[in-house]
């Protein structure tokens, strides 16, 4: 923590974090939801300069900056604000800079798995429901919001042992970040290009590293496998062969392999997915599986309204006529219908 | 030929290395925050709808987390966990707002409050 | 009786009473006596006992007649008459024995003392016949009295009323008659209840529950004394039936080899035993209980706070009298004769200054009670005896009379409120019985009290110097007494029955002419049937007779509520008195009879009289040893140079006539009545007035009883209320706090955490995130 930022600041910016998102959560009253977001943003920018005062020769760059103050303002709306379809809209929005991370962090896939999956299917969906669920608009209120969006539940304390776990576990995440260490044996520095010669061929080949055609790809004689052995450090190498008869070999240092000799991200997922937890992907299927036929299941249960719940509709139904034919002007009472009550 | 250079050209340089971009704890203190904030808005919203959101919001900041571990370990475990991720948040986001949904016919209501049998 | 047939076989379970006797007959050694008594003579305790029951049962069955006091009365004297025929058979023989069963028999090992054996059997001697003859007796009298005084209350309270009055008399008869000290105690806390029952029957009353609990609380004290008495007995004698523990005085010689004369039973035990008799008979400072307890009906004054429970402690005494006599010093029994007569002559005082005739006649008999626990003092149980004997029939006598003018006049018991009572119509035997019982009271020549107070104040005189501490200034206080006794009897009589006709009806008049009807009628038929036009008050009390006064004793306190309250002033409108009826004219008479009867005891028997032989033949008599003065011839103690025994018949009569002299002049009306030097004409005023004014603040500290209740109030009541207050207080803020706080804490950390368990999945995320928080910070603070 003490070599990552300073924890003074670090606290104070978690304190008022707390404040504000305690502040820009809905509420009966007036909700000073602006007042909220400009602490937030305060409580970020105190965070950036404990960032700086620790190390100032070590401030990320600027997308970083740009896609994490997007993601977490994003996030602080999603969950303050009080119609759900923002919510659900702003949540797309911090997918997206999510997304923005992922990219800086060189996990092309998941960013645009992330941006079809998530912001394309799983947020539709609730856009959906959203959208199902509520209670249907009337004249004066284009969208109806229940009070239960309207009035968030325990803003304070919610905000508060929030606040305390971040600070917690940033913590703990300072102090464990700065002891971990890379394991050189866990990297997988494009150790798959043994199962594809053709591709490693065709790249040598463009890049005219191959004497003639007759030269191919040597084989390791203690494993079997094709001699290719990347590094981390850059050190590796690959051995080609010809295959001329004369056993002739020839070493490629890995400094002067072509660019393109190097595994996508897409592909090494791809690799982790299938060659390192076939399994999972197994499972993963299972699971959707399942969660598809209880969503089947489950939509074509027919639900009896709650005794109470009917009650209270019939009575809002009920005070709705009684209205009309007083001719009183309610919330519930429909102008057109009333006029036709009075005359 | 560094294998680290291969990073596109957004990504960081050598991030376990010199402190040229961000490091892995800054990513993490952006997951923590958006942990937080996903959990706090579980607490404190009472639409079952939006509280599902908050969930999935505690969902992206662990799928941050778990980017930046695997690329902090040059490895791509951490990308092949939220590939779970996604795939629970798929299958949570059918299976709940089927049940939202019911939960919705039966109570003409999307407040988690008035599902409160317990009155304390 | 199991017991006996056991000793017969199983057989003679099938065969009956025959071989019961033939049992009897063969174990001569069956309970404590030489010889067995007949099983019949259960009779004396079954029938109170069944009376108690059947009691009982007609108050469960509703029965509103008079059958429970004729039920009563006839079991209470075929109870008597039990006890005349069983006196016949065993006069003049060695005590008879019967067990029962065992009541109570433990054993925790072989050796001396380790048996604790208690049978519910009796004992006969001539002591206990003693006094069951008069226990029974009169306790049949007097139910016969009670049956038309208790009237106005036919009933469940009648029923009550009788049931706790065969239970006295069960109760008294295991007291007087049990062969160990277990059943003397099972009866004498019997009696114990039983009179708190009665002080306390007209319990919408509160002075009378005051009274009843007073008693009751008061007789506690004593009887803890009586009760380590009896455990000390059992630790010392290993036994607590009489027939050893006199045979073990007798050898001198204790279980555990040591000497009883060196011992310190023989006197520890005693004293103990002392305290309960002096809790149970109202001695010195144990007395205040007794006048209060006159709150109770009459009939339950004149049985048990005159006549019979009061002298259990004398019994007791007598009972362990051989125990007493034991110590070489007498200490116990200098003790008990100076309270005897301390008690007498306080208790006179009192009396002398007071008005009101009940409470004068409880006053008399503490002071009378003084007499027997001096006569018991100064080793003269005969005397005792005697004057126990003597004075249950008198003070009887003197109590029946009393009910009777409290029955006529409204409860009215106000001697300045009351003048010629005997001349009044209906009255007669009423006056000639208070007459009677005056006498007595007095010490009139050849009357039985003027012999059973001589032969204590004769004793006492005869005592040597030395035996007993003090015993020649206890004999004068005695004598004192005597005098002021004949006094305080005979300004009650000059004052209340003779003199000119004058009264003023009791508080209760009212409810004596407007109260509810004996037969159930009320109030407005009553006047349906009477009439209404001549006034409240002077159109009845002709047409109805007197059958409808039932309104005494304070005893409408409940009704006064029930019935309808016409205006009526008993000082202006006229009110008429009404004289017993025909079962208490009974009662009162043959209790009358009796009391002078029981003069011509002293004539018959062995020298000393009839009495004097009884308790000869009894453990009470005085052994050898101490009866040094036995017998007039060999008294040390002299009156002035003359043989007490001869010269007290004199002195004690003179003694008793200036009283009576003092009484006449100062109180008696003009004329005859007054032998010719009494002066009052008026109900209100007389020449003692003149004493007041000379005496001042002394009468007025004597007619409030010396302020002993209040002193008892201040030194020992109020300040344990503030104890008890001060206790309470401790124990609601520390021990109850505690226990509180211990149910409080739960209810507070459940209340604290009642919030989470709402049912709200919100509050439930928010305590595990607030959970989790806690614990990520803890797992920090720990790491670092």
């Amino acid at each position: 923590m003490h070599s990552m930022m300073s924890p003074i600041l670090f606290y104070a910016a978690c304190a008022i974090g707390a404040l504000g998102v305690a502040l820009a959560m809905p509420r009966r009253a007036v909700s000073p939801y602006l007042i909220g977001a400009i602490v937030g943003a305060a409580a970020l920018g105190l965070a950036l300069i404990g960032l700086a005062v620790a190390k100032p020769d070590a401030l990320p760059n600027f997308h970083f900056y740009i896609f994490s103050a997007i993601a977490l303002g994003a996030a602080l709306r999603c969950i303050t604000h009080a119609r759900p379809i923002y919510s659900a809209l702003y949540f797309v929005l911090t997918i997206l800079a999510s997304t923005g991370l992922y990219l800086i962090l060189a996990a092309e896939f998941m960013a645009f798995a992330l941006i079809i999956v998530y912001a394309g299917a799983i947020l539709i969906t609730y856009l959906f429901v959203i959208m199902l669920a509520s209670e249907g608009p009337t004249e004066e209120v284009a969208e109806a919001m229940g009070e239960y969006d309207r009035v968030a539940r325990e803003p304070w304390t919610a905000s508060i042992a929030g606040f305390v776990l971040i600070a917690a576990l940033s913590t703990m995440f300072a102090a464990g970040s700065s002891n971990l260490k890379l394991n050189p044996e866990l990297a997988v520095a494009d150790r798959h290009l043994d199962v594809m010669p053709k591709r490693v061929l065709a790249e040598l080949r463009e890049a005219k590293l191959l004497p003639d055609d007759s030269w191919g790809l040597a084989i390791n004689g203690t494993n079997g496998r094709y001699d290719i052995n990347p590094r981390l450090d850059g050190q590796g190498s690959l051995t080609i062969a010809s295959n001329n008869g004369t056993g002739e070999r020839q070493l490629i240092a890995q400094k002067d392999w072509p660019k393109g000799l190097s595994l996508s991200n897409t592909e090494g997922v791809a690799f982790s997915l299938i060659d390192a937890h076939p399994g999972a992907i197994e499972i993963a299927g299972v699971i959707l599986l399942m969660s598809m036929l209880g969503a089947v299941i489950l939509s074509r249960k027919k639900v009896e309204m709650d005794e109470e719940a009917l009650r209270q509709a019939i009575a809002r139904e009920r005070s709705a006529e009684r209205g009309d034919e007083l001719g009183i002007e309610g919330p519930y009472a429909t102008p057109g219908v009333g006029q036709g009550g009075a005359a | 030929m560094n294998l680290l250079s291969i990073a596109p050209t957004l990504a960081q340089g050598p991030m376990p290395t010199e402190m040229g971009g961000a490091t892995l704890f800054h990513y993490l203190l952006v997951s923590a925050i958006m942990f937080g904030l996903g959990l706090i808005g579980f607490v404190t919203r009472r639409n079952l709808i939006i509280m599902f959101l908050c969930t999935e919001l505690m969902f992206q900041a662990a799928g941050i987390a778990l980017i930046a571990f695997s690329r902090f370990h040059l490895n791509h475990t951490g990308e092949t966990f939220v590939i779970f991720v996604l795939t629970v948040a798929a299958a949570e986001a059918a299976l709940a707002l089927a049940l939202v949904v019911l939960l919705f016919r039966r109570k003409e209501t999307l407040d988690a409050s008035s599902w409160q049998d317990l009155k304390g | 009786m199991l017991h006996l047939l056991e000793l017969l076989g199983s057989s003679a379970l099938a065969t009956t009473l025959a071989s019961t006797d033939a049992a009897l007959a063969s174990a001569p050694a069956a309970g404590g006596g030489v010889i067995a008594a007949p099983m019949w003579a259960s009779l004396i305790v079954a029938l109170p006992l069944l009376g108690a029951v059947l009691s009982t049962l007609m108050a469960v069955m509703g029965v509103r007649t008079k059958l429970p006091a004729l039920m009563t009365v006839g079991l209470l004297a075929a109870s008597f008459v039990t006890t005349l025929a069983l006196f016949l058979q065993l006069q003049g023989g060695p005590a008879a024995g019967l067990k029962l069963y065992d009541w109570i028999s433990l054993s925790w090992g072989s050796g001396a003392g380790q048996t604790f054996t208690a049978s519910f059997g009796f004992d006969f001697d001539h002591l206990t016949l003693l006094w069951m003859l008069f226990v029974t007796g009169l306790s049949a009298i007097i139910a016969l009295y009670a049956s038309e005084y208790m009237s106005h209350d036919v009933g469940p309270g009648y029923c009550r009323f009788f049931f706790a009055f065969n239970l006295f008399v069960f109760s008294m008869a295991c007291l007087v008659m049990g062969d160990n000290l277990l059943l003397l105690f099972l009866g004498w806390e019997g009696v114990g209840l039983c009179s708190y029952l009665l002080i306390g029957y007209f319990y919408r009353k509160p002075a009378a529950v005051a009274a009843a609990k007073k008693a009751f609380i008061v007789n506690r004290i004593g009887d803890l004394g009586l009760l380590l008495g009896i455990l000390s007995t059992f630790a010392v004698f290993g036994t607590i039936e009489y027939t050893k523990i006199f045979a073990i005085i007798e050898s001198g010689v204790l279980p555990n080899g040591q000497k009883l004369a060196e011992h310190w039973a023989n006197w520890v035990i005693p004293a103990l035993l002392t305290c309960g008799a002096f809790g149970k008979s109202a001695q010195l400072f144990f007395y205040v209980w007794l006048p209060d307890a006159m709150e109770g009906p009459t009939p339950v004054s004149a049985l048990i706070h005159a006549a019979t429970m009061v002298t259990a402690g004398v019994f007791l005494i007598a009972r362990m009298y051989p125990l007493f006599v034991s110590d070489p010093h007498l200490i116990v029994l200098s003790v008990v004769a100076w309270a005897g007569a301390i008690t007498a002559i306080w208790a006179a005082t009192i009396e002398m200054a007071i008005f009101d005739i009940k409470r004068v006649m409880g006053y008399s008999t503490i002071s009378q009670l003084g007499f027997m626990f001096a006569g018991l003092g100064i080793l003269s149980p005969v005397g005792a005896s005697f004057h126990t004997f003597t004075h249950a029939f008198f003070k009887a006598t003197l109590f029946l009379g009393v009910g009777a003018v409290m029955h006529g006049f409204g409860g009215q018991l106000d001697l300045r409120r009351l003048s010629g009572v005997a001349w009044m119509r209906g009255f007669g035997l009423v006056g000639i019985a208070m007459l009677i019982g005056s006498i007595n009271l007095s010490g009139v020549p050849f009357t039985a009290g003027y012999f059973s107070k001589d032969i204590i104040l004769a004793d006492a005189f005869a005592l040597p110097h030395g035996q007993i501490w003090g015993s020649t200034a206890v004999a004068w206080i005695l004598l004192i007494t005597a005098g002021m006794t004949a006094y305080y009897t005979f300004r009650t009589y000059f004052r209340v029955y003779a003199g000119p006709k004058e009264f003023v009806p009791g508080d209760d008049a009212e409810l004596l002419e407007l109260g509810r009807h004996p037969k159930g009628v009320s109030i407005e038929e009553w006047h349906k049937q009477h009439g209404h036009g001549h006034g409240h008050g002077h159109s009845h009390g002709h047409g109805h007779g007197h059958d409808h006064g039932h309104g005494h004793d304070h005893g409408h306190g409940a009704d006064k509520t029930a019935t309808q309250r016409v205006d009526f002033d008993p000082t202006t409108e006229e009110f008429d008195p009404h004289p017993p009826g025909a079962a208490m004219k009974i009662a009162i008479a043959v209790a009358m009879v009796l009391a002078i009867a029981a003069a011509s005891l002293y004539f018959i028997g062995p020298k000393g009289g009839w009495v004097a032989g009884m308790i000869a033949q009894s453990s009470a008599a005085l052994p050898e040893s101490v009866a040094t003065h036995a017998g007039g011839d060999h008294a040390h103690g002299t009156f002035f140079g003359f043989d007490p025994h001869k010269v007290m018949y004199y002195v004690s009569a003179i003694v008793g006539f200036i009283g009576i002299l003092i009484a006449a002049v100062l109180h008696g009306p003009r004329g005859w009545q007054g032998l010719f030097v009494g002066s009052r004409t008026q109900a209100e005023k007389s020449r003692a007035d003149a004493f007041v004014t000379l005496f001042g603040p002394i009468t007025t500290a004597a007619r409030n009883k010396w302020y002993v209740d209040e002193i008892y109030d201040w030194t020992i009541r109020t300040p344990l209320l503030v104890l008890g207050h001060i206790l309470h207080f401790a124990d609601k803020l520390g021990v109850d706090g505690l226990v509180n706080l211990a149910g409080q804490i739960p209810r507070g950390l459940g209340r604290a955490f009642q919030t989470g368990q709402r049912g709200v999945l919100n509050g439930y995320a928010l305590s595990m995130a607030a959970g989790i928080a806690v614990l990520a910070m803890i797992a920090l603070l720990a790491s670092t």
